[in-house]
């Protein structure tokens, strides 16, 4: 119950004296401790020095040990350096919205671990919204027009993501009729255990819905638009927390449905359709950095990308699924690295618009460096982590029955690397004509020595390769019937 | 009975497609609410438990209560206009629904002979599902959009009722909580919609695009 108490109860418990208490500087200082703690907890239970017995309706197994961790490590840096961000100047409607910030980031703790934890369909689907809810004010956090229509267009099509993602565990439901199962509750480890037995049509009606749902929180294509919106607007350490975390909580239920569906003739069937969803992202993504014209945007669309390159490896298994599970560990680390550093460009420039971002490099060159860096780490330059996953992902691919995507998939990232290196190597280097009237050079920030921590630890984490993180995701590859 | 009260479920429905005012969608969130309750307290009245009315009152509170009141506070406080500007006319639209409906029925009815279903609440809940969406897709006012999901969600509650009794009441109360709170901020957004961008439906939602 203790686990239970830091995951879930206190953030809830810290949520609310935030709402009492209106100095930001107090409610920072508050939030931090179950940051902490929740970051200390998940990283014990991680390693196997604590063993946790969860109450009704939540448990933990190999999945959900990484996920919270990696829930932990982008909420812990995300809360970090949420205090100095808020601290800079903004108008005076979003100066009076920062004192629900910390409330509501608490609150997303609490709902996004309650979303991994849960071991039951219903609970998940219930936490997962709750994400929603505590994310869409944070997103309206500058009070513009962009903001609030970020924030409409966000909460809508999530919502309307969410009750297709219900129906399809109605579906769940019914692949049940006239099994053991029927009657009883949702929980995904009698589903696992009796899987032989479902209705394999309502089955397939099931991760259809459920994939389809998820998608608009993952940010896959065709159903991306809303997150994109979300992303590119929210302030940066919310769209920092919102691709580290948030979308690949969602994929978590995409992942228990397929779990369930392995050891069925259906399973076939859900691996094409997620080949299909992440071969479509990886397409939109190369689009739309074709005509991108605003750098949060153009991560958003990075985001995209990457989960479509996680969803192909899970899609197509094997090797590629172990690459993508690393995937999901190092990109969420770097888009965090990312969304700060574009965090404190905005800042300077006021302006999202590349072609109003001139002489990074000579006005804010640690930003400038960090974010070049970055670029090149999500890109998967080594020693970055994102090379080996994606290594990984396209050995298991050239080794699949389906090696010709692996081709097709590189020409897309190809692209996406040109592109996306065009605009940031324009936002670095080239010379802009109101460099002359402000042209003091940034001081070194707290966000830089977070942006660099971060950078160490991604960079780390890749060469060193602990032998405890391959044996969890060796755990989670044999949970979906993939033996290394 | 529950077979009727679906039945009626539906005929709101079709109300909704032919009402051309704001407040008629409103009406019809209540009616479909007090639906609601009384399909899930039905096996109760036989069976009386505590639990069991529970979630049949809460729904009358959120639902038939709580959520239109909220609605009708947003319409009266914008002075948003009485009509609903329709992007097809009515009679098209009962005509595409009519279609729809139809097309679900006979699905469902092929389904059953496989799947022990209960086709009327089965069919009756899908097809609220797709009208929510078609309401959000033809017409243009957001506070109509937002009911136009409530309706998506109501359906799922009735098909939800005609396959599952796997949901546990502290899970149904969560999900009733989630909408509640859903549509609390969706009227916030309105609410500053209609001040920030001069406006109460769609168009005036265009600043973000690529």
């Amino acid at each position: 119950m203790f686990e239970f108490f830091i995951f879930i109860i206190l953030p809830l418990i810290t949520s609310l004296i935030c709402y009492f208490i209106k100095n930001l500087r107090i409610q920072y200082c508050i939030s931090l401790v179950p940051g902490i703690l929740h970051f200390g907890l998940a990283l014990c239970i991680f390693i196997g020095f604590y063993h946790t017995n969860l109450p009704f309706l939540f448990g933990i197994d190999a999945l959900s040990k990484l996920w919270i961790l990696i829930l932990s490590n982008v909420y812990f840096w995300v809360v970090l350096v949420s205090y100095s961000y808020l601290k800079r100047p903004v108008n005076s409607k979003a100066e009076a919205g920062k004192q629900y910030y910390f409330l509501l980031l608490n609150f997303y703790l609490a709902a996004n671990s309650a979303a991994i934890l849960s071991n039951h369909f219903g609970m998940y689907w219930v936490a997962v919204e709750a994400t929603t809810l505590s994310v869409a004010p944070l997103i309206y956090f500058y009070r513009n027009e962009e903001a609030l229509e970020a924030m409409w267009k966000y909460l809508f099509l999530i919502s309307i993501g969410i009750a297709f993602a219900f129906i399809g565990i109605l579906f769940l439901t019914l692949s049940a009729k006239g099994t053991i199962l029927e009657g009883k509750q949702l929980f995904f480890w009698e589903f696992i255990k009796n899987a032989g037995q479902l209705n394999p049509i309502w089955l397939k009606a099931s991760f259809v819905f459920i994939f389809v749902g998820l998608s608009t929180k993952i940010g896959l294509a065709p159903m991306q638009s809303g997150d994109i919106d979300a992303t590119s607007n929210a302030p940066s350490p919310i769209a920092a927390l919102m691709s580290g975390s948030l979308r690949i909580t969602a994929l978590l239920g995409v992942l228990r449905i397929l779990e369930i569906i392995r050891p069925t003739a259906t399973y076939e069937f859900a691996k094409l359709i997620m080949i299909i969803g992440g071969m479509l992202s990886i397409f939109v993504a190369f689009v739309f950095m074709f005509k991108v014209n605003n750098y949060k945007r153009m991560l958003a669309y990075s985001s995209v990308e990457h989960l479509g390159i996680i969803t192909l490896g899970i899609g197509i298994g094997g090797l590629a699924f172990i690459g993508a599970i690393y995937h999901a560990i190092y990109n969420s680390i770097t888009k965090v690295i990312l969304f700060l550093t574009a965090g404190n460009i905005h800042s300077r420039y006021q302006s999202r618009e590349v072609s109003k971002v001139t002489s990074v490099m000579k006005l804010m060159p640690v930003t400038g460096w960090l974010f070049l860096i970055s670029f090149f780490a999500i890109s998967g330059i080594p020693p970055s982590g994102i090379f080996f996953s994606e290594i990984k992902i396209f050995e298991g691919i050239l080794f699949s029955t389906k090696p010709g995507l692996l081709f097709i998939a590189m020409f897309f990232l190809l692209f996406i690397f040109i592109n996306m290196g065009k605009i940031i190597f324009s936002m670095l280097y080239n010379k802009g004509t109101n460099d002359k009237q402000d042209n003091s050079i940034e001081k070194f920030e707290f966000i830089h020595f977070v942006t660099i921590a971060l950078l160490i630890i991604l960079i780390a984490l890749a060469i060193i390769s602990p032998d405890i993180l391959f044996n969890r995701i060796s755990s989670i590859g044999k949970d979906f019937g993939i033996n290394l | 009975m529950g077979n009727v009260l679906s039945i009626l479920f539906c005929l709101s429905l079709f109300y909704v497609c032919i009402t051309s005012r704001v407040k008629g969608f409103v009406t019809v969130l209540r009616i479909q609410g007090i639906l609601l309750s009384i399909i899930i307290v039905i096996p109760f009245i036989y069976h009386f438990s505590v639990f069991g009315i529970i979630l049949p009152v809460t729904i009358l509170l959120v639902k038939v209560y709580l959520i239109p009141k909220y609605i009708n506070k947003i319409i009266l406080d914008l002075d948003i206009k009485r009509m609903i500007e329709p992007t097809i006319q009515q009679f098209s639209f009962l005509l595409l629904v009519i279609v729809t409906m139809t097309v679900i029925f006979i699905v469902t009815h092929i389904l059953s002979q496989s799947t022990e279903l209960n086709v009327i609440p089965f069919a009756s809940g899908f097809s609220a599902i797709i009208i929510g969406i078609y309401i959000i897709m033809f017409r243009k006012k957001l506070i109509v959009h937002v009911a136009g999901f409530l309706i998506l969600e109501n359906g799922i509650f009735l098909f939800g009722t005609s396959v599952a009794s796997e949901l546990p009441v502290m899970i149904e109360m969560g999900m009733l909580l989630d909408v509640f709170v859903v549509v609390f901020l969706m009227g916030i957004a309105i609410n500053n919609i209609s001040t920030t961008l001069s406006g109460f439906d769609v168009t005036a939602l265009g600043r973000l695009k690529d």
